[in-house]
């Protein structure tokens, strides 16, 4: 049941994040990006972690999507994007990628694959435990770097 | 967590809360006050940082003062406190106000110190980023100049691509082998997917260290960035990015899959890096390309995999910092409203501002690998350590590009004592700056005679 339920999950996250990237419209691309992220998140409570699941929800699919359609809308960039069709040149990077991924996916796919532990549910406790005692000096790092981005943009903002 | 503790971090603590003072008090206090707070918490996290003994156990988790640190943290701290020292009159004249611009270069400082320190895979990835972020900034902050901006937009088009090659690369580590620490870089039981993560981290790290194929954007950069940031990003940026690779490969033989691309790498910089800088007229552009041509020389070391190699690699570290802080801070001193671009432009300066163009003239000299300057002393244990470690072929090719490299560096010293003036004489230079400059131009004359002091200090580094 679980493999089916995932396997459906995998699907709409890769077909979401798909058509985000193809979307010729701003605001089209967002919505699919969301949907791709709410597929993310119930992955991830599959996975035994309901934290990083509601996160998932809350800060991406919420406050930064939502960030991103209110720049979409005081930028007013909502019309669609005139592209020229992709010449063949254009097309090399995709076709080096398509080989990377191909060629890694024939190494993965030629091991035999050892099953992991079965997840156990991860409760907000541990979470925050791990995140904050053994991670807390890259919490402290990664506030600092958020910081100082905010300084330059600010800074940087003012060239006119 | 203890007070030993708190203390073995202090230098971690006394950038980072002076970063944070510089930002609140900037508004209140005077320009010169600025700056000066900002030098003395640097000075003050670069002192502790020599003086307090090292130790290998955690202080934080994942931050310890290991010996490493300790040898690296006093180098960064010199960088970021000279470059300071520089902006202050060059920002003056240029017009780049605010308290953002020291603040956001002791962050580049802070982020600096923690990366030797960290211990864990997830820590050296952010200290990695924070340089970079400081870099985007600082880059970019000249706003009256158009292609500041332009080459900070470069910088972040880059960094991001680099940066998720990086990022990618320790995620494949800890699929591979199920740990952040950063002994799991070299737990090769799964060494498909290791050898696919370390192939990442590799790509990421040429684009950081601007090695051949990745090292498009470095002239752009270089000559859009104000000088003074110019040289903090070619020194300390640099030796950051190679410490990652040092702390990641642990003192051990990189392994054999690495071989191949880090010879390419090596190769490609060392010969493209000093063919290209042999036909710029732009004095940042060559500098640039020299800076490539520095990191195939320290990829060659790095290469070799032994204890020499790796104390080559530091060596060449706090040298390569020396010169081209050196260089850069002179182009800084010598600019008025406007830089010192075309190589023309410094015809004569040589007598008009002998001090300024002394320094210059010594760093080139150093850069170009002539004794009795330290560029000599760094040259020779790279290609010692790699013809020892058995790389012959490849340190035979970097010395020949070493040797036409002179031709490039002798030029702007023809240009500064052996031209007529073109150009109006430069404006006196500001105590500060002549304070940084002498003492860089002093770095480069003492370790080019007395080496043995920093080499045995370099063999408790590397255990």
């Amino acid at each position: 049941m679980e493999t089916i339920v995932f396997y459906i999950l995998a699907a709409v996250t890769l077909v979401g994040t798909v058509l985000a990237i193809t979307a010729r419209q701003g605001v089209h691309a967002i919505v699919y990006l969301v949907t791709s992220f709410f597929a993310l998140a119930l992955i991830f409570y599959l996975l035994g972690a309901p934290m990083v699941a509601s996160f998932e929800v809350i800060i991406y699919a919420g406050a930064i999507m939502v960030l991103f359609l209110f720049v979409i809308m005081m930028l007013d960039l909502g019309k669609p994007e005139k592209i020229q069709t992709p010449k063949l040149y254009d097309w090399c990077p995709a076709i080096l990628l398509l080989v990377v991924i191909t060629g890694s996916m024939g190494v993965l796919a030629s091991r035999a694959a050892t099953p992991l532990n079965a997840f156990a549910g991860i409760s907000v406790q541990e979470f925050s435990f791990t995140l904050f005692k053994r991670y807390g000096a890259a919490i402290e790092i990664i506030s600092m770097q958020l910081l100082f981005a905010l300084v330059g943009a600010l800074y940087l903002g003012r060239r006119r | 967590m203890s007070v030993a503790d708190v203390l073995s971090v202090m230098p971690l603590i006394l950038t980072g809360v002076g970063a944070l003072l510089v930002l609140l008090l900037g508004p209140f206090l005077q320009r010169g006050l600025v700056y000066c707070l900002a030098v003395a918490a640097g000075t003050a996290a670069g002192v502790w940082g020599a003086l307090y003994p090292a130790s290998y156990t955690p202080a934080i988790p994942g931050i310890s003062f290991s010996p490493l640190a300790r040898y690296l943290v006093p180098i960064f701290c010199i960088a970021g406190v000279l470059t300071l020292l520089y902006s202050h009159g060059y920002n003056d004249r240029h017009r780049i106000e605010g308290e953002e611009y020291p603040a956001t270069v002791l962050f580049g400082l802070f982020a600096m110190c923690v990366l030797p320190c960290a211990t864990n895979l997830l820590t050296l990835f952010l200290a990695l980023e924070s340089i970079a972020f400081a870099f985007y900034i600082l880059v970019a902050i000249d706003l009256n100049r158009a292609e500041s901006g332009e080459a900070g937009l470069k910088y972040l088009l880059f960094g991001a691509v680099a940066a998720a090659f990086t990022a990618f690369g320790i995620s494949l580590i800890f699929a591979g082998s199920g740990s952040l620490e950063l002994s799991a870089a070299l737990d090769f039981r799964n060494r498909a997917i290791m050898s696919a993560g370390w192939g990442m981290i590799l790509i990421g790290i040429a684009f950081k260290l601007s090695l051949v194929p990745g090292h498009l954007w470095t002239p752009d950069v270089y000559q859009g960035a104000p000088a003074p940031v110019a040289g903090f990003l070619s020194t300390g940026s640099k030796v950051a990015a190679a410490a990652f690779l040092l702390l990641l490969l642990g003192v051990a033989a990189p392994a054999r899959e690495l071989h191949v691309p880090l010879f390419a790498l090596s190769l490609l910089s060392m010969v493209l890096g000093n063919l290209a800088a042999l036909r710029q007229n732009n004095i940042k552009r060559m500098l640039a390309y020299s800076s490539i041509a520095h990191m195939g020389y320290l990829t060659l070391a790095l290469l070799t995999g032994t204890r020499d190699g790796y104390a080559a690699v530091l060596l060449y570290g706090a040298i390569y910092t020396a010169m081209n802080l050196a260089a850069f801070g002179a182009i800084a001193a010598l600019s008025g409203d406007e830089e010192r671009a075309r190589m023309e432009e410094y015809s004569g300066v040589g007598y008009s501002a002998p001090f300024r163009a002394g320094v210059l003239a010594l760093a080139m000299i150093a850069l170009a690998g002539i004794p009795p300057t330290a560029g000599f002393m760094g040259k020779f244990f790279i290609f010692y350590s790699a013809v020892k470690g058995g790389e012959i072929a490849l340190a035979i090719i970097g010395i020949i590009s070493a040797a036409i490299s002179a031709y490039f560096y002798l030029r702007v010293v023809v240009h500064l004592y052996m031209r007529p003036a073109e150009t109006t004489p430069p404006q006196p230079a500001s105590p500060a700056e002549s304070a940084a400059l002498f003492l860089s131009a002093a770095a480069i004359v003492v370790i080019g005679v007395f080496p043995n002091a920093l080499l045995h200090y370099l063999g408790t580094v590397l255990r």
